[in-house]
């Protein structure tokens, strides 16, 4: 597998929003404060669901927003909101000289550069990985619900079909979740 | 549907992907903070359903596995930050730290 340079409409706009969402999850990883870490969270998700859309995933993009974007960062800031954790606040300790403070930037493991490196090794090592695979042949498109059917209806007739049984699996595992989530925070002692 | 897609390289959505992944690995490695471990935790897991969702719509287009499967995650994605944060807010309760270091009640 190449690298191809290719520049179009479709190319430019997931260049952006890749661009958000990478400067977002570092942000995500670095930021001092960890309540702005949880907002950069919320980019990141809106971001990533940006990319679904163009990748043509619709359901998943409105799932996303729903779900990452809607319910778990609002659950998130709450669980920040309840516990008084040190991070919220800023330490006010004075800025050190210049060369301190690029030494820190670099190597400090907190908010240097390292969380980048790790990530584009990371990456790198991957992308050798894909790049050794054997690719199977690229399926025809096919038509199989009808011409012109939506990602929906597509996503919902395989949803209620073929993967019944997991679905349902699904539900009882947000219940079990729920139930759990209740019965570890509610307060003891309390008949 | 698919019309669109096939205008970015399949390289770049892995590529990013990648560093995605990298970024939340290393935050739930390197960070000590229980609640931005969570969150890295997330970055992985959104970084695993693009590429889900970019090698369904390049390799089988017209079928929705991929995606399914990354609604599967969703799912569970949800229902695991409900249960981790409901243990870090009783840790916090009980003990009043959200170091991971320092819960090391179970370490030996």
């Amino acid at each position: 597998m190449s690298l191809p340079v290719v520049i179009n409409l479709y190319t430019l706009s997931f260049a952006l929003l890749a661009l958000i969402a990478l400067v977002a999850a570092y942000e995500v990883v670095t930021n001092r404060l960890i309540t702005h870490a949880a907002f950069f969270l919320a980019l990141v998700f809106v971001a990533v669901a940006g990319i679904f859309l163009l990748l043509g995933a619709e359901f998943l993009a409105v799932a996303q927003v729903l779900v990452y974007a809607g319910a778990v960062t609002v659950m998130i800031i709450f669980a920040i909101m309840m516990s008084q954790l040190n991070e919220i606040r800023i330490e006010e300790c004075g800025r050190p000289p210049f060369t301190r403070r690029l030494w820190l930037r670099l190597v400090s493991s907190q908010w240097g550069l390292l969380p980048l490196l790790f990530a584009v090794v990371f990456a790198l090592a991957m992308f050798g990985l894909y790049a050794r695979a054997v690719w199977p042949a690229r399926a025809l498109l096919v038509d199989r619900v009808g011409p012109a059917t939506s990602n929906i209806a597509i996503v919902g007739a395989d949803l209620f079909s073929t993967y019944a049984i997991p679905f349902e699996i699904a539900s009882v595992i947000l219940l079990v979740a729920l139930v759990g989530a209740i019965v570890l925070t509610a307060k003891e002692g309390r008949s | 549907m698919t019309a669109g897609v096939s205008q970015i390289p399949l390289a770049y959505i892995l590529i990013l992907g990648g560093l995605l992944f990298g970024l939340g690995l290393y935050g739930a490695l390197l960070r000590t903070n229980a609640v931005r471990i969570l969150m890295s935790i997330e970055l992985m897991l959104n970084a695993v359903n693009i590429n889900l969702v970019a090698f369904n719509q390049y390799l089988s287009p017209g079928y929705v596995n991929g995606q399914i499967f990354s609604i599967f995650v969703i799912t569970v994605a949800a229902a695991e930050a409900a249960i981790g944060l409901a243990i870090i807010l009783e840790i916090v309760r009980r003990r009043n730290i959200v170091d991971i270091d320092k819960i090391n009640l179970l370490k030996w």
